[in-house]
């Protein structure tokens, strides 16, 4: 029996965990159980009470969430090495993550709020989460990632490949021309082109 | 140990009762930062880019984002009380408190809604989407008979945390008449002293 994943092939979050399960050779233990943003909270309550994906439903029926629990939950079934045991690597690597998931966070933020009725949008707290991804690429760029694949890695690479799709309008590679080559040669992985979200 | 703090922060406040259950609060310097979503700290976002609490600065220098993992990482240096190490128990403890922090978020937009966007700015719909994800995550609270065994765990921290954020900025939401068993959990783990100390006062 499969592990039934609430899934859908546009959100980040999702696409966090397949590269994991990718990286980890677990991906075809999912059922993948496709939903849409107008849809999400209805489809996916029943198994997550905040409305959210990825939820994962175990056979035995427990039920995983945030997107950080399932990845290491994978990565502890598989044995794998995405997340360092302990010391100053788990440290770096979740702190890393936490601000890629920032990235990730915000610029959900951006896209929810362009889909609010146009009178009913603020234009400060755009321009705020802007600058909030701004500051944290500035801050990668500055001390670009190893070539480790791991939670943090693959957390960025997914948030920049977000960043390509659904704000194709504020390019984020100029003036960042070490992360952009780190990007470039990361998303070149099979599990970045496998879990690539399809054309806006 | 530097902590990057707000008083009214349920994220914050998590991490502080966490250091008291495992001894660890007289290791930390609270750094009090005022920060909102469209106003942030410049002094935080030095420390960390994306102006969020809480941040750590452990004493080697180690920078920690984020509740969950400092939290963690207190939890590692004490000897691990508040998060088994592995097993079903862990994943139990760690959706626990992303349902908490789950929670929280939704109450925080709520918050942010209706106290800093402007009244012409709003979105009723968009409150009550939020309210519904409260209301669900209250009942699944409701029906999680273990959260309400004695044994102190982070995940049972992080509902205490979300809880007192309800009292304290949603006081007329009356969730302990939607949630009995809850609420009488909640109020005896209230009475712990290191959710006493850290009770926020608008």
């Amino acid at each position: 029996m499969g592990w039934k994943l609430h899934w859908s092939p546009t959100s980040p979050y999702v696409r966090k965990v397949m590269v994991a399960a990718h990286e980890l050779g677990l991906a075809d233990r999912f059922d993948l159980v496709a939903t849409r943003p107008e849809t999400v909270v209805a489809d996916v309550s029943g198994d997550n009470p905040l409305g959210r994906i990825p939820a994962l439903v175990l056979p035995d029926g427990a039920i995983l969430f945030d997107s950080l629990v399932i990845a290491e939950f994978l990565d502890d079934t598989a044995g794998g090495a995405l997340f360092p045991p302990r010391g100053a690597a788990r440290w770096r690597t979740l702190t890393q993550h936490a601000q890629a998931q920032g990235v990730i966070d915000a610029a959900i933020a951006i896209v929810a709020e362009l889909r609010r009725p146009e009178n009913e949008r603020s234009p400060g707290f755009v321009a705020a989460r802007h600058a909030e991804i701004a500051r944290a690429l500035d801050a990668a760029e500055r001390a670009p990632p190893a070539d480790a694949v791991d939670i943090g890695t693959i957390a960025l690479a997914v948030g920049l490949g977000y960043l390509d799709f659904r704000h194709p309008g504020r390019p984020w590679r100029p003036g960042r021309p070490r992360l952009a080559r780190w990007y470039e040669a990361f998303a070149a992985r099979p599990s970045m082109g496998a879990t690539k979200p399809p054309a806006a | 140990m530097k902590l990057y703090f707000s008083a009214l922060s349920p994220f914050v406040r998590k991490v502080r009762v966490a250091a008291m259950e495992l001894g660890l609060d007289k290791q930390i310097e609270l750094v009090t930062v005022a920060t909102t979503p469209v106003a942030m700290s410049a002094d935080l976002t030095k420390v960390n880019p994306l102006g969020r609490l809480p941040t750590l600065v452990a004493d080697d220098g180690t920078l920690l984002f984020e509740s969950n993992l400092i939290v963690e990482y207190l939890d590692t240096l004490a000897g691990g009380k508040l998060i088994p190490a592995k097993g079903p128990e862990r994943w139990r403890v760690k959706c626990t408190e992303a349902l908490a922090d789950g929670l929280m978020d939704s109450a925080i937009l709520v918050r942010y809604e209706t106290f800093l966007r402007p009244a012409d700015k709003r979105w009723p719909e968009w409150i009550a989407g939020q309210q519904q994800k409260v209301n669900q995550s209250l009942d699944t609270l409701e029906g999680y008979a273990w959260v309400f065994e004695d044994k102190i765990d982070a995940g049972k921290i992080a509902v205490g945390c979300a809880l007192g954020y309800l009292d304290l900025r949603f006081p007329d939401m009356g969730w302990r008449k939607r949630c009995e068993t809850l609420g009488r959990w909640y109020d005896a783990f209230a009475k712990r002293p290191s959710m006493a100390a850290t009770k926020p006062q608008a």
